[in-house]
C-alpha cells in the first residue's frame, strides 16, 4: 500500500520534471505547435473538400499534404519528446537532421514547420541566429505571396524586378545564416560579420524588423567593451525570443509591414481600385485566392494594400494616446492635488464627448485626410489610457523603491521614467494591444459615414463593410478581411503580451 | 565592406525607384453624391480615372447635407436622380431643366430648352413625342447638360403562400393599391393585418398638399380618393377613382367629371374605422382643388406648381352645357361620353352632395379649366397631391389661424403628424383606408366601411399595418422571417435571397425613376465648357451599371426616355472623350 502510494507520487513528479524540462526546449515547443496546427488545417480541409456539393480533388490533395506534414511533424516531435526524457536528455544528432526535412514545406506556407525544422537542425542556437531565420522566413513568405500573382492573366510592370530582388535578398538571408553560425555565436561577433551586419540593419527599408534587430544587436555586441556584463536592451529583445507565441505575433505583424512594403513591386494597384466587371462576385480561384468583390477588385489584392492603411492608422492611432495620456496620467498620479485635478478634469470632459462624435467633428474641422483620421482616432483615446496609468501609478509612487529612490535623492523625472512607468506599462500593453483593433474598426466606421477612407481605397474595414452585403451569397468576400483584422489583433496580443514579459523589471 | 554597403544601396534605391510610378497630365473633377450611392460614385470615377481624369470624391452623409454642398457649389458633377411619379413627360422635365423649374439648381439656363419645354406641355400624342424628343436631342447629345447613368427597376416582392398573385399590383408611377390585394385564403381578409413596410417613421404630413415625399406618398395615396387615377401602366383611367368618367372639351383646356355617389368619408372612432356617412361629392372636389392650386392655401404648401395650372374649379350645374361641348378625341358631345362611363342616364345635376342620387340620375360634374391648354393637367389630378378632402373636417382645424401667422411649434393644422400621433387623430379620409392609429413602430390601418361598398374597389383586405423599419437589409430580413407580407421596394442585391424561397415572388416592373449626374453651371466653373462636358459624357459606360446591379437597372438617355421611347442610346466612346478633352485643354491653354 505504501509503495503504490509512493510510486503514484514518484509518477507524478516525474512527470512534472519531464515537462518542465520540454518546455524548456525551444524545439519541442516549435515541433509541438507544428503538428497541432498543421493536423487542424488537413482536417479541416479533408472536411470542406467532401462537404462541398462535388468533392474537390484540388482540396483533397492539399488536405494530403497537410496530412503528411502532420504526420512527420508528430514523429519528429515524439522522437524528440523520447529523448529529451530519456537518459540522454538532449537531441540526438540523427533526430536533428530530420529538420531538413521540415524545412521545404515552407513552399506550402506552413511557416510553423519550417521554423520547427530550423530550430531542430542548429544545436547552438543564439538570438542572432534566431533573428536571422525569421529574417530569411519573412522574405520566401513575401515571394510566396507575390508568386500567386502568376496566376493573374496580367503582373505588375515592376513584378518581374521585385522578384528578382526579393529573390537576391532571400539568399542573401541565407547566407546570412551561415555567416552567423560561422562568426557570431560566441559571446562577440567576429570582425568579418559586421557587412552581414550593416546591411542587415538596411532590411528596415524593406520592413524586416528582424534583420534590422539582428544587425543592431550584432553591433551593439561588438562594441560593447565590457565582456562580463550583458547589455540591457539586448536582454530584453532576448527574453521576448524566449516566448513562442510572442514569436508568432511579431512574424505577423513584421510580416505584414514588410508586406506593405513589398507589395508596390509585385502586386498591381489598379487590381485592387480597378472596377472589372466581368469578374464581379468570382468565387476564389488560384488568380483570386480570396474571390473577387461586388465590383470585381480582387479581394487578396486589397486585403494585401489595405494592410498599409490598416498598420499605419492602427498603429499610430493607439501610440499617440499611449503616449499623451500616458504622460498626463503618469503627472497626475505621481503629483497629486492640483495637478492631478486639473488633468483629470479636462480629460473628464474629453472622455464625456462620444469619441466617434468626437472623431466626426474633428474631421468636420479639419477635413477628411489620413493624418487627420489618425488624430480624431487618437484623440479618443487619450482619457482612457491616462486614467489607467494614473490609477497604476497612484499604486506604485507610495511603495518601497519608489521611496528608496527618492530617499537616494533622485529627481522626479528620473523616478518617474525609470522606476514608475516601467513598473506600470503591464496592463497599458494591453490595452493598447486591444486598441489596435478597434481602431481599424473605427476607420472603417468612419468610412462608411463618408469622412473615413474613400471607399474604393484598400482599407480592410471598407472591404469587410463591402463584403457585408454579401454575407449570405458570398460569405468569403466578408469572411478574409473579417479574418486579417482577427489575425491582425491578435498578433499585436501576442506581440503585447510577449513585450510586457519581457519588459517587466520584476520577471528580469 | 564598402562593397557590401554599396550594393545594399543600390538595391534600396532599385526599391525606391521602381515604387516611385509616371504621372501624366490629368483633369482633375470633383464628384458630389450622397453616401447612399457610394457604388455610383465609385463606378462613375473609375470610369472617368479611365478617361483621363483625376476624381476627387465628396461624399455626404445625407440629403441635407448634400443638397447644402451643392448650394455651395463645392462640386463639379453630382449624382442625383430624379422620379416622374405623375407618369407625365411635363413633370419630368420642367422641374429639372426650366429655367424656372424649383429643382433646376445645377442651373441650366437656355431659352431654347425653355421653349421646348413650353411647347411640349400644350401637345399631345406623337406631336408632343417628337418635341420631347429633340429637347433630349438638344440637352444630352448636342449641349451634354447632364449625364445620364440608369433608370431604376421597380422591384415587390410578397409572400405567395399568403397573397393572391393576380392581387398584387405594382403601378409604374403611382404608390401601390392595397385596395386591391386579397388573402389566398378569404378568411383571412377581415381578420389578419396585412403587413407592409416602409422606412420613415415620421411622415412629413398627412395633408396632401403640405408633402410630396417617400415618407407618405404611399400613405396619402391610400387615404385619399382622386377625382381621376392612373392605371399601372401610367394611362389615365376612371377605376377607383370618384369619377364614373370624365372627357376633354375641344380646345383642351375644359374637363369634365363625372362623380360617383358611393364614397364616403370615414373616420376613426373607438379604435376602429367608422362611416362618417358624409358623403365625397361636388363640394369637397372644389374645396381640395382649389387649395391645392393656390399658393397660400396653407403655410407649406410643397405641391402648388404641379397644380398652378389650373384656373377655376366649379360644379357644373347646367345639363346643357355638357351637351353643347365637343370631346375632343371622339367628336361627340362631353354628355355623351359621361353618360357612356354609366348604365342609366343623366337626368339633372345638383351642387348639394345630399341630394346626388345616381340611381334616380341625379349626378355632380366637376368642371376645370386650365389657363393654358394642358392634356398633362389629368396626371396631376392622379398625383396623391390631389386627394381629396373633407372641407368641414379641414377648416375645424385651419380656420382656427391664419396662413400668415401659423405656428408650427403650437398651431395644429390638418394632416400634422405630431399631434395625431399624440392622439388627436382628426384624419377623414375619402380613399380605401382609413388611419386608425399610429405608434414608435407602425400605423394602423381599417378599411373605409363607406368606400364604394358595393363595386370591384371596396377594399377586400380590412386591416393593413404599416410597419417602420428603417434600413433596407433589415427589412428584408423581416420579409424574409415572415414578419412582413409584402416588400414594395426590393434592393438590387437582395433579389437572389429572396428569390431563393419559392414561397416568395419578387415582381419587376421598369419605372420612371432616373439617376443622372448634374454639372455645375454656375458662373466661374470650368463645366461651363461644352467640349469638357462632352468629354465626361462620353467616358460614361452604362453597361457597367447594369452589370453592377444584376441588370436591375436599364440604360437612359434623359429622364424623358422612360416615358417616350426616343431611340437614344449613350455608348461609351473613349476615343471621343479623349478628343473632346483634347480641345478643352488646348482651348485653355491657348
Amino acid at each position: 500500500m505504501a509503495t503504490k502510494q509512493m510510486t503514484k507520487n514518484e509518477a507524478a513528479y516525474i512527470k512534472k520534471v519531464n515537462s518542465k524540462k520540454l518546455s524548456g526546449s525551444f524545439e519541442f515547443m516549435t515541433s509541438r505547435l507544428g503538428w497541432q496546427v498543421s493536423g487542424v488545417f488537413a482536417l479541416y480541409l479533408a472536411v470542406t473538400a467532401f462537404m462541398a456539393e462535388s468533392v474537390s480533388t484540388a482540396k483533397l490533395i492539399i488536405a494530403a499534404v497537410f496530412a503528411v506534414q502532420f504526420l512527420l511533424q508528430f514523429f519528429i516531435t515524439s522522437k524528440i519528446t523520447k529523448e529529451l526524457i530519456g537518459p540522454a536528455g538532449a537531441i540526438s544528432d540523427g533526430t536533428r537532421k530530420l529538420g531538413f526535412l521540415l524545412v521545404p514545406f515552407i513552399l506550402c506556407g506552413n511557416f510553423l514547420l519550417f521554423i520547427a525544422g530550423m530550430m531542430l537542425v542548429k544545436k547552438e542556437k543564439n538570438i542572432e541566429y534566431q533573428l536571422s531565420v525569421y529574417s530569411l522566413l519573412i522574405s520566401l513568405y513575401i515571394i510566396l505571396i507575390s508568386a500567386l500573382n502568376l496566376f493573374k492573366p496580367k503582373q505588375a510592370s515592376t513584378f518581374v524586378l521585385g522578384m528578382a530582388l526579393y529573390g537576391l535578398y532571400s539568399i542573401f538571408n541565407l547566407v546570412v545564416i551561415f555567416a552567423v553560425g560561422k562568426y557570431a555565436m560566441g559571446k562577440k561577433p567576429d570582425k568579418k560579420f559586421m557587412p552581414f551586419a550593416v546591411i542587415c540593419l538596411l532590411g528596415l527599408a524593406l520592413g524586416n524588423v528582424f534583420s534590422f534587430l539582428l544587425g543592431l544587436i550584432a553591433i551593439g555586441k561588438y562594441r560593447h567593451k565590457n565582456d562580463e556584463i550583458s547589455v540591457e536592451w539586448i536582454d530584453v529583445i532576448r527574453r521576448l525570443f524566449k516566448n513562442y507565441t510572442a514569436v508568432i505575433g511579431m512574424i505577423v505583424v513584421i510580416f505584414l509591414l514588410s508586406v506593405s512594403i513589398g507589395s508596390n513591386l509585385t502586386f498591381d494597384y489598379r487590381i485592387a481600385t480597378s472596377n472589372n466587371f466581368s469578374q464581379m462576385l468570382a468565387q476564389p480561384s488560384l488568380a483570386y485566392p480570396f474571390g473577387c468583390d461586388d465590383y470585381g477588385r480582387c479581394v487578396f489584392t486589397r486585403i494585401i494594400f489595405g494592410a498599409r492603411i490598416s498598420l499605419i492608422i492602427g498603429v499610430i492611432s493607439t501610440a499617440v494616446p499611449i503616449i499623451v495620456g500616458g504622460l498626463l496620467g503618469a503627472l497626475a498620479g505621481y503629483y497629486g492635488g492640483r495637478t492631478e485635478n486639473i488633468i483629470m478634469r479636462i480629460l473628464d470632459v474629453l472622455s464625456a464627448v462620444p469619441s466617434i462624435l468626437l472623431a466626426i467633428a474633428i474631421i468636420a474641422a479639419f477635413g477628411a485626410s489620413t493624418i487627420t483620421l489618425i488624430m480624431a482616432l487618437s484623440v479618443g483615446g487619450i482619457p482612457g489610457y491616462a486614467r489607467t496609468v494614473r490609477a497604476q501609478v497612484l499604486g506604485l509612487s507610495n511603495q518601497e523603491f519608489v521611496e528608496a529612490a527618492k530617499a537616494c535623492g533622485a529627481k522626479d523625472g528620473t523616478i518617474i521614467f525609470r522606476h514608475i512607468i516601467p513598473n506600470s506599462l503591464a496592463p497599458v500593453i494591453v490595452r493598447a494591444t486591444m486598441g489596435i483593433g478597434s481602431a481599424v474598426l473605427s476607420t472603417s466606421s468612419l468610412s462608411y459615414l463618408g469622412i473615413g477612407v474613400e471607399a474604393h481605397i484598400p482599407e480592410w474595414g471598407n472591404i469587410l463593410k463591402a463584403g457585408s452585403t454579401y454575407l449570405e451569397s458570398n460569405p468569403y468576400i466578408a469572411i478574409f478581411p473579417g479574418l486579417a483584422i482577427i489575425i491582425i489583433v491578435l498578433a499585436f496580443n501576442f506581440f503585447g503580451d510577449g513585450l510586457r514579459d519581457a519588459l517587466d523589471p520584476k520577471l528580469k | 565592406m564598402k562593397k557590401f554597403i554599396a550594393l545594399a544601396l543600390s538595391v534600396v534605391m532599385a526599391f525606391s525607384l521602381a515604387a516611385c510610378g509616371t504621372t501624366t497630365e490629368k483633369e482633375p473633377i470633383t464628384i458630389l453624391g450622397q453616401s447612399s450611392s457610394e457604388d455610383n460614385l465609385n463606378i462613375i470615377r473609375d470610369q472617368l480615372e479611365n478617361a483621363g481624369f483625376t476624381v476627387t470624391i465628396n461624399m455626404q452623409p445625407d440629403y441635407s447635407s448634400f443638397q447644402r454642398a451643392k448650394e455651395a457649389g463645392n462640386f463639379d458633377l453630382a449624382v442625383t436622380g430624379w422620379t416622374t411619379v405623375t407618369g407625365n413627360v411635363d413633370y419630368a422635365v420642367r422641374g429639372i431643366y426650366h429655367s424656372t423649374g424649383d429643382y433646376n439648381d445645377s442651373p441650366i439656363i437656355d431659352e431654347k430648352v425653355d421653349e421646348l419645354i413650353d411647347k411640349g406641355a400644350t401637345e399631345i400624342g406623337e406631336q408632343a413625342a417628337a418635341t420631347y424628343t429633340e429637347l433630349e436631342n438638344y440637352l444630352i447629345t448636342e449641349k451634354a447638360y447632364l449625364v445620364p447613368i440608369y433608370s431604376t427597376v421597380k422591384m415587390l416582392a410578397y409572400n405567395n403562400q399568403l397573397l393572391k398573385a393576380e392581387s398584387i399590383n405594382q403601378p409604374k408611377s403611382r404608390p401601390g393599391r392595397w385596395e386591391a390585394y386579397e388573402y389566398i385564403d378569404a378568411a383571412n381578409n377581415d381578420t389578419r393585418p396585412l403587413v407592409l413596410t416602409q422606412t420613415s417613421a415620421s411622415p412629413t404630413s398627412l395633408d396632401p398638399i403640405q408633402a410630396n415625399d417617400g415618407t407618405m406618398n404611399t400613405l396619402s395615396g391610400n387615404m385619399y380618393v382622386k377625382i381621376i387615377n392612373l392605371s399601372d401602366d401610367d394611362e389615365i383611367t376612371t377605376d377607383s377613382s370618384l369619377s364614373y368618367a370624365y372627357a376633354i372639351a375641344e380646345g383642351n383646356s375644359e374637363y369634365y367629371f363625372l362623380l360617383r355617389d358611393d364614397v364616403f368619408f370615414s373616420k376613426a372612432e373607438g379604435g376602429h374605422a367608422v362611416n362618417t356617412g358624409v358623403r365625397v361629392g361636388g363640394e369637397d372636389v372644389v374645396f381640395s382643388l382649389e387649395r391645392a392650386a393656390d399658393k397660400n392655401s396653407v403655410a407649406s404648401h410643397k405641391t402648388y406648381t404641379l397644380h398652378n395650372h389650373m384656373q377655376t374649379i366649379e360644379m357644373v350645374t347646367d345639363l346643357s352645357e355638357l351637351s353643347s361641348k365637343v370631346d375632343a378625341s371622339t367628336g361627340a358631345s362631353v354628355l355623351e361620353t359621361l353618360t357612356a362611363g354609366i348604365d342609366g342616364q343623366i337626368s339633372s345635376l345638383t351642387t348639394d352632395k345630399t341630394a346626388v342620387n345616381n340611381a334616380a340620375g341625379t349626378y355632380q360634374v366637376i368642371k376645370i379649366t386650365t389657363t393654358e391648354p394642358f392634356p398633362q393637367v389629368l396626371n396631376y389630378l392622379a398625383h396623391q397631391s390631389a386627394g381629396i378632402l373633407c372641407e368641414e373636417q379641414v377648416m375645424s382645424l385651419n380656420s382656427k389661424f391664419t396662413v400668415e401667422d401659423y405656428d408650427a411649434t403650437k398651431d395644429v393644422c390638418y394632416g400634422d403628424f405630431g399631434a395625431i400621433k399624440a392622439g388627436d387623430n382628426h384624419l377623414w379620409c375619402s380613399g380605401p383606408y382609413q388611419f386608425v392609429s399610429v405608434d414608435d413602430y407602425g400605423i394602423t390601418f381599417e378599411k373605409n366601411p363607406g368606400y364604394m361598398a358595393d363595386s370591384e374597389f371596396a377594399p377586400k383586405i380590412a386591416n393593413v399595418y404599416m410597419k417602420f423599419i428603417k434600413d433596407a437589409s433589415s427589412a428584408t430580413s423581416s420579409f424574409r422571417a415572415g414578419e412582413v407580407d409584402l416588400l414594395g421596394t426590393v434592393a438590387a442585391t437582395d433579389v437572389s435571397l429572396i428569390e431563393q424561397d419559392s414561397n416568395f415572388t419578387v415582381m419587376k416592373r421598369d419605372s420612371n425613376g432616373v439617376t443622372y449626374c448634374n454639372f455645375n453651371l454656375r458662373e466661374g466653373s470650368k463645366f461651363l465648357n461644352e467640349d469638357l462636358r462632352k468629354a465626361v459624357l462620353y467616358a460614361i459606360n452604362q453597361e457597367d451599371f447594369v452589370l453592377f446591379n444584376n441588370g436591375y437597372v436599364m440604360p437612359v438617355y434623359s429622364t424623358v426616355g422612360t416615358l417616350i421611347d426616343t431611340g437614344n442610346v449613350l455608348t461609351q466612346d473613349l476615343e471621343a472623350s479623349a478628343q473632346y478633352l483634347a480641345a478643352y485643354q488646348e482651348s485653355v491653354n491657348g
